[in-house]
């Protein structure tokens, strides 16, 4: 790939593209203020393509929609690149000049025909041509993408593959162009560039890199660890089996937020020592030893970094609610009780140290952060910031093409399961709904979860709107209302998953991708029943 | 009679809009959208127009809480905080570092999570990090 | 600027009133600040340029808190505007408003579609002229009734529900907002019905909007609100003779339409 794990280009820069490819993002529900500028780069003159197997807001505004079967990216993808080659569209000096293992790819997609590739994703091979058509030929091109590229057994497998498309097309490094994850949480971008990560420090340097590891051994008077830590998914195992004993959780309510719920119980369940901080009594902080009560983000002073790497300010407004305290204030007490003592008097002297320790954040300081913010790499006090990456070369040097082949989902429908369920956002609702459904007006305006099913379902099933319908799947059972809507095709279940007493995840897999350890939340099989 | 607007980002989902907070006499009172931010450039979705109403529900935690038998009790933050770093290290002392783990937040602020590591980190000794944002 | 800083001081000063609301730079971005006696030092941040908030509706607020005391307010015309529709409706009052003022930026004057950017009692700058431009409406106009139908359809259905146009609006100030009512408009889904959220909203800013634009700028799909409102503003004209806003001394329709068997004759 490239080497970095964010959008390559600006939010902005969307409205001047030609082309764009929206997959796996459900843009105007999820990211609001991105949709409008696909709705700008649309009245522009843009071509707009939505791949999603439901019929979302922003399908409504694509020149090509196509519904693809769930968990068939890879073999999409590999087809339109198949097209372009066959065509000749690629970009050939780029490909020259700019990247490596250009064989291995053409080789690998040879093996997917348009006709191939339309059994297995059941899209026309006129809308497969028509999409290949526009993205590569159109002046510029920009992929966007959130979690229903990530969410699944092959979510490496399809980013990569919107890599190569993009480099094929010599659609990285360029300005209105580029691969753009959409990432769901206000600072999930932030928590990986700080390194909230088993593996590496903040701006993603390698805690098992021995210079690496001198200088933080240095810069923070500590022998530190170079073996790398457990992933989310490894700790829950590592708990059931006795290797961790201790779990402190930071604003995270993973009983919800997890696929398979009644593993994630069992298992908060069994650890010995629970420290849960948060802001609300969560489903999570239920099964903690100690809650350690942390503030909203107007009670706080600190920084956001948002999907196309700003930082920007998150200011005070207000007093702390009660006798809560300031998430950094807590750890820093902690720290200094654990016999490592932090000294901080405010929020900008973290970022002071973030800055000397972390090159791409090295020139961003909160004087620096008024008005606008910084897009990082911002190495220096001077440097403006970066509105787009790899535009001279990539940061591993060149792009790496990649040979995918297509693998299904770890789970498919039978004659016990017959139906397939996909989970995601409604516009109202954000992630668990700690937060949002402890909104008036958010609360009155989305009061219960609801699942989305085809009219010829329902009908097949004899269910009406004013019935209440029993999902179940080989995880567990939840009872909810049903939203008989086209907007779901037919043999596919929709379930948003911000609620928690009919929670999408209480039947999720937990099946994970090898690489990055996500679980397939966007496909697994279920059956339904009425409830009498 | 105080009445002022402190601009900061939203809370919600990774565009970053600039929400306003309207702060009358230290009590939050609405949002406005930034005007001249250059993500949202003056609007907000429902969910920034709204990003305000959780912060004074009653069910917010105000004060530390401690679980003795099956139930939990309020208590100071001395108490509190002294319970969990007396556990963290008689853990790290008896089974290792690495006995321990933590997940941080893709909520939290950019501080808190490089605190957070750190802590874990050369605070505990152990790399048992990570955080949701796979989720 | 000078000017509008010495008059807020010395009506703070001789306490003519309370307290000042209008624009203060925080960094080098300006945001709506009260300027009080307490905090007088900040009135040297005081600054004006093209950034619109609605600082009528913060008013309210404001006022609400403190119902006895009186205000001064940053006022462009179409502020003022406002106002004159909320002493009408009663949401302030109009013996502890003092409207000081300003005029609008000789770009935001071009960009604006306002019938009239000058507001009566000018402290700071120099009122901008420009000829009336309705030129939005007439092309909406000129369509066939299949044109227009697919216009709006699209334009709509953008929508994504944010309520911005409501929430920022000077004139919205209802307790209770038809725009939330269950069976009128269903709830929890994108875009909202159409046309019924949209055209709900239209018919309730008649004998209301003052077409300052609000609505159209926190837009975030670029419907082109203003557009249908200034439609609706200007059949009011037509049909009851009233331009919200530009008529201090007339009773709003709303007002004397009584139980609703009102008819319009032709």
């Amino acid at each position: 790939m490239f080497g970095s794990g964010a959008m390559t280009n600006s939010i902005a820069e969307l409205e001047d593209s030609k082309c764009i490819f929206i997959i796996g993002s459900n843009t105007s529900e999820a990211h609001p203020l991105i949709a409008n500028r696909i709705l700008r780069a649309k009245a522009k003159g843009a071509k707009i393509i939505v791949a999603d197997p439901r019929k979302i807001h922003i399908a409504f505004y694509a020149d090509i929609h196509v519904r693809q079967n769930l968990g068939t990216d890879v073999a999409l993808l590999n087809g339109i690149m198949n097209i372009i080659i066959s065509k000749g569209w690629q970009a050939r000096e780029y490909i020259e000049a700019r990247t490596e293992n250009y064989a291995v790819l053409q080789e690998s997609v040879a093996n997917y025909p348009p006709e191939k590739v339309s059994e297995i994703t059941g899209v026309s091979v006129q809308d497969l041509n028509a999409i290949a058509e526009a993205y590569a030929k159109a002046p510029s091109a920009s992929i966007v993408y959130a979690m229903g590229i990530t969410q699944h057994t092959t979510g490496v497998d399809n980013v990569k593959s919107l890599a190569n498309l993009a480099m094929l097309c010599g659609r990285v490094g360029a300005e209105s162009c580029g691969v753009n994850p959409l990432r769901g949480q206000n600072n999930g971008q932030g928590a990986c560039d700080m390194g909230a990560l088993p593996n590496v420090y903040s701006g993603y340097q390698r805690v098992d890199d021995e210079e690496v590891g001198k200088k933080f051994d240095a810069a923070w008077g500590a022998q530190l660890s170079r073996k790398p830590g457990l992933t989310l998914m490894d700790m829950m195992h590592a708990i059931e089996e006795g290797q961790v004993r201790a779990l402190y959780i930071m604003g995270e309510n993973p009983v919800v937020s997890d696929p398979n719920r009644a593993h994630v119980e069992s298992v908060l369940k069994k650890v010995e020592f629970l420290v849960v901080q948060d802001i609300f009594m969560t489903e999570t902080a239920q099964y903690a030893q100690v809650i350690l009560p942390g503030v909203s983000f107007a009670e706080k002073d600190g920084t956001f970094t948002n999907t196309e790497r700003r930082v920007q300010r998150v200011r005070k407004a207000i007093e702390p609610v009660g006798n809560a305290r300031p998430d950094w204030q807590i750890i820093c007490s902690l720290s200094d009780m654990i016999g490592y003592p932090m000294n901080y008097n405010e929020a900008g002297e973290i970022q002071d140290e973030i800055k000397s320790v972390t090159p791409s954040y090295g020139g961003i300081t909160y004087a620096r952060l008024d008005g606008d913010g910084l897009q990082w790499p911002c190495p220096t006090s001077e440097h403006p910031g970066t509105k787009f990456l790899h535009k001279e070369r990539f940061t591993r040097g060149r792009g790496l093409f990649s040979a995918i082949a297509f693998k299904p989902p770890a789970e498919a429908s039978d004659n016990e399961f017959p139906l397939m369920l996909t989970t995601g956002r409604n516009f109202v609702h954000y992630h668990t709904g700690t937060l949002t459904r402890q909104s008036r007006s958010l609360d009155d305006e989305q009061k219960e979860g609801y699942a989305e099913i085809n009219p010829l379902d329902a009908h097949k099933y004899g269910i009406s709107k004013r019935d209440r319908i029993k999902v179940v799947s080989r995880r567990g059972a939840i009872e909810i209302k049903p939203e008989i809507t086209g907007r779901v095709p037919e043999g596919i279940l929709f379930i948003p998953f911000h609620f928690a007493e009919a929670a999408a995840n209480a039947l999720t897999i937990d099946a994970l991708d090898p690489v990055a350890k996500i679980p397939e939340y966007k496909v697994c099989a279920v059956r339904i029943e009425k409830v009498a | 009679m105080y009445y002022e607007c402190i601009p900061t980002t939203c809370t919600y989902c990774g565009c970053g809009c600039s929400v306003v907070l309207q702060v009358l006499d230290g009590h939050l009172v609405g949002v406005l959208p930034g005007k001249t931010n250059p993500v949202n450039e003056g609007s907000l979705c429902i969910k920034g127009w709204t990003s305000h109403e959780f912060v004074y529900r009653e069910k917010r935690l105000k004060n530390p809480l401690v679980k003795k038998d099956g139930v939990f009790f309020e208590t100071g933050w001395e108490e509190a905080l002294d319970t969990v770093a007396g556990k963290l290290k008689k853990i790290k002392e008896e089974s290792g570092a690495d006995s321990i783990a933590a997940l941080a937040s893709a909520k939290c602020t950019n501080e808190e999570n490089y605190l957070m590591q750190k802590l874990m980190r050369a605070a505990i000794g152990t790399n048992n990090i990570d955080h949701c944002a796979r989720l | 600027m000078e000017a509008l800083k010495n008059k807020v001081n010395e009506l703070l000063e001789s306490g003519g009133i309370a307290g000042f609301l209008g624009l203060r730079n925080f960094g080098s971005e300006p945001f709506p600040f009260l300027f009080t006696r307490d905090t007088a030092a900040e009135v040297e941040k005081i600054t004006t340029g093209a950034v619109r908030y609605p600082l009528s509706k913060i008013l309210i607020r404001i006022a609400a808190v403190y119902p006895d005391a009186i205000f001064g307010i940053m006022c462009r015309a179409c502020d003022e505007r406002a106002i004159i529709e909320l002493f009408k409706n009663t949401k302030l009052r109009s013996d502890k408003v003092i409207t000081i003022g300003i005029s609008c930026t000789d770009d935001l004057v071009q960009a604006c579609k306002c019938e009239n950017p000058q507001p009566s009692n000018l402290v700071s700058g120099e009122a901008g002229k420009k000829e009336f431009d309705r030129s939005d409406v007439q092309k909406i106009a000129s369509m066939t009734l299949e044109q227009r139908f697919d216009f709006w359809t699209e334009q709509l259905g953008k929508c994504i529900k944010c309520y911005g146009c409501r929430n920022i609006c000077p004139v919205c100030f209802c307790d209770v907002c038809t725009l939330e009512d269950q069976p009128l408009v269903k709830r929890g889904e994108i875009p909202p019905e159409l046309p019924s959220f949209h055209l709900t909203r239209a018919y309730h800013m008649a004998g209301r909007c003052v077409d300052c634009g609000l609505c159209e700028e926190a837009c975030p799909v670029d419907i082109p609100l203003r557009t249908l409102y200034r439609r609706v503003r200007e059949s009011v004209k037509e049909l009851l003779d009233y331009l919200p806003g530009e008529e201090r001394d007339k009773v709003p329709p709303i007002q004397v339409l009584g139980d609703g068997l009102f008819e319009i004759r032709d």
